[in-house]
């Protein structure tokens, strides 16, 4: 007798809108989804393992290879977490420096987000409008610190090189420019009636679950939870800056899309305040030459582009760390996207995952 | 109207079409590097003084040297080779920081891809040997 039996699909570990080498099982039901399920492992590095190995300002280079698209966050997260257990005091201008880099970075880490998002839905232009602008952050980061993707630029202490001469005025145009710009998406994609179809009231986080899942970052705030760790536990000089939180209340895919839009006009305005009160003077400060740290245990939290991004450390006295752990936001978003794929067509699993906007190499670590 | 963001949303990829060319004909056309780009290292075995703090520094155990004892009174160090492993290199800068010389630099170079892998480690200093 012929009957109906259950099929599972594969979706990665090589399909082009995972944002790298995600894989996830799906069960779909004619065309909706009953069961999804999440395999991750497949770009694993063992970073927090290495982190033993390393002395401390030996790792710094290996904090960018985690989320690569904003790793200038990932950077300070990891430096400021070693400051705070030695105390070690940072030059005004050098924490200036890190605000400016980590706000371009995130704004450089949200427009991956727009373009990723676009060309997942079948939006090839804008992918390019967001990847122009992205290229122009590049070059600010490139005239600093010589590279365009893993810097390596802060340090224990304070940061590599001061900012060159010509980096001022270029970041003042490029945050000068960078609205129109957005408008130029917005014309594109935002209004366009097929994108808003494919996201508008889809993949619905309601807040409560948002919370018990451990969301945060943009995924949270779409979802209408007021919660920012540069907010709500400023760590460096953000209770400096005035900027809004935005928040957005529908928690589908197309407001967790507009919430980063809102998010860059955030970071715009914190750069132009810290171009505005960037003081002279030095930028490292005074380090020992060989870094030891006491015993003892410390957990540090920045908010990375994606979410709450922690640092939990344990020293056991030598220049090595005893243990590094990494509280990733993209690996922690992960865990509500079987939750949240449930119940929709296949082609709304794409938009939900390229809305959560996970970066594997931070996933698999 | 639907419709009409599709509509405002061509409008712009047109005006881009017929907007100049924003990316770049490498390598017909070559890329403006920055002064600070971090290209390949370039070493000057002129100052080196052997401290090893270079190899000390880097993660990846990229940097190894040899030396041998010299010098008028047969006390000082001196180089007999220097190799850099490019297969590892992060390019990340940590061991121009400790030179204290300032015997290591990057240069501009990036375009250094080989076939094998072996071929990738560079000498970059080796002490001639007298006949
Ligand atoms: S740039 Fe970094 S990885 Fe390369 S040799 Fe220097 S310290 Fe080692
Ligand atoms: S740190 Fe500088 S001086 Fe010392 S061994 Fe390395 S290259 Fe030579």
């Amino acid at each position: 007798m012929p009957r109906t039996q259950e099929l599972n699909l594969n979706m990665g570990p090589q399909h082009p809108s995972t944002h790298g080498v995600f894989r996830c099982v799906i069960t779909p039901d004619g065309e909706t989804v009953t069961r999804v399920e999440n395999h991750i492992g497949y770009l694993h590095r063992g970073i927090e393992k290495i982190a033993e190995s390393k002395t401390y300002p030996q790792f710094i280079p290996y904090t960018d290879r985690m989320d690569y698209l904003c790793s200038m966050v990932y950077n300070q997260g990891y430096v400021e977490t070693i400051e705070k257990m030695l105390g070690i005091e940072v030059p005004e201008r050098a924490e200036y420096i890190r605000v400016i880099m980590a706000e371009l970075s995130r704004i450089a880490s949200h427009l991956v987000m727009v373009a990723t998002m676009a060309i997942d839905l079948a939006g090839t232009s804008n992918w390019m409008y967001c990847f122009r602008e992205r290229e122009k952050i590049l070059d600010l980061f490139e005239m600093t610190c010589g590279s365009r993707m893993t810097f390596s630029y802060m340090r224990i202490g304070g940061v590599a090189e001061d900012l060159p001469e010509e980096f001022i005025p270029a970041c003042r145009k490029f945050i000068n420019e960078f609205p129109e710009k957005m408008n130029e998406v917005h014309e594109l994609l935002t209004g366009n009636e097929i994108f808003q179809a494919r996201t508008k009231g889809i993949g619905i986080l309601p807040p409560d679950m948002a919370v018990a899942y451990g969301v945060t970052g943009p995924n949270l705030r779409a979802s209408g939870v007021p919660y920012d760790v540069r907010k709500n536990q400023p760590y460096s000089i953000y209770d400096r800056f005035d900027f809004k939180l935005p928040v957005r209340f529908n928690g589908d895919c197309f407001d967790r899309y507009l919430l980063r839009f809102d998010e860059m006009e955030q970071s715009c305005r914190i750069i132009e305040q810290a171009l505005d009160s960037l003081p002279e003077g030095e930028i490292k400060g005074k380090v020992p030459k060989m870094i030891k740290i006491p015993p003892g245990e410390i957990y540090h939290q920045v908010e990375s582009s994606k979410g709450a991004l922690g640092f939990f450390l344990v020293s056991d006295g030598s220049n090595k760390p005893y243990r590094l752990h990494v509280r990733g936001p993209s690996f922690v978003n992960m865990g509500v996207f079987p939750e949240l794929a449930k119940g929709w067509k296949i082609q709304d699993v794409i938009s939900i995952l390229a809305s959560l906007d996970p970066v594997l190499g931070e996933v698999d670590r | 109207m639907y419709g009409e963001g599709l509509i405002k949303g061509l409008r712009v990829t047109l005006k881009h079409f017929f907007g100049p060319h924003l990316t770049q004909y490498y390598p017909e056309e070559r890329p403006i590097l920055p002064p600070r780009f971090h290209g390949f290292l370039a070493f000057d075995p002129e100052n080196c003084i052997v401290c090893g703090l270079c190899q000390t520094a880097c993660p990846n155990r990229v940097i190894s040297l040899k030396s041998e004892k010299g010098g008028e009174d047969g006390k000082k160090r001196i180089l007999t080779e220097y190799v850099l492993d490019f297969r590892y290199c992060m390019f990340c800068g940590l061991c121009i920081e400790a030179c204290p010389k300032g015997c290591l630099k990057f240069t501009h170079e990036f375009e250094k891809a080989t076939y094998h892998p072996d071929e990738i480690s560079q000498v970059m200093f080796r002490k001639k040997v007298e006949e």
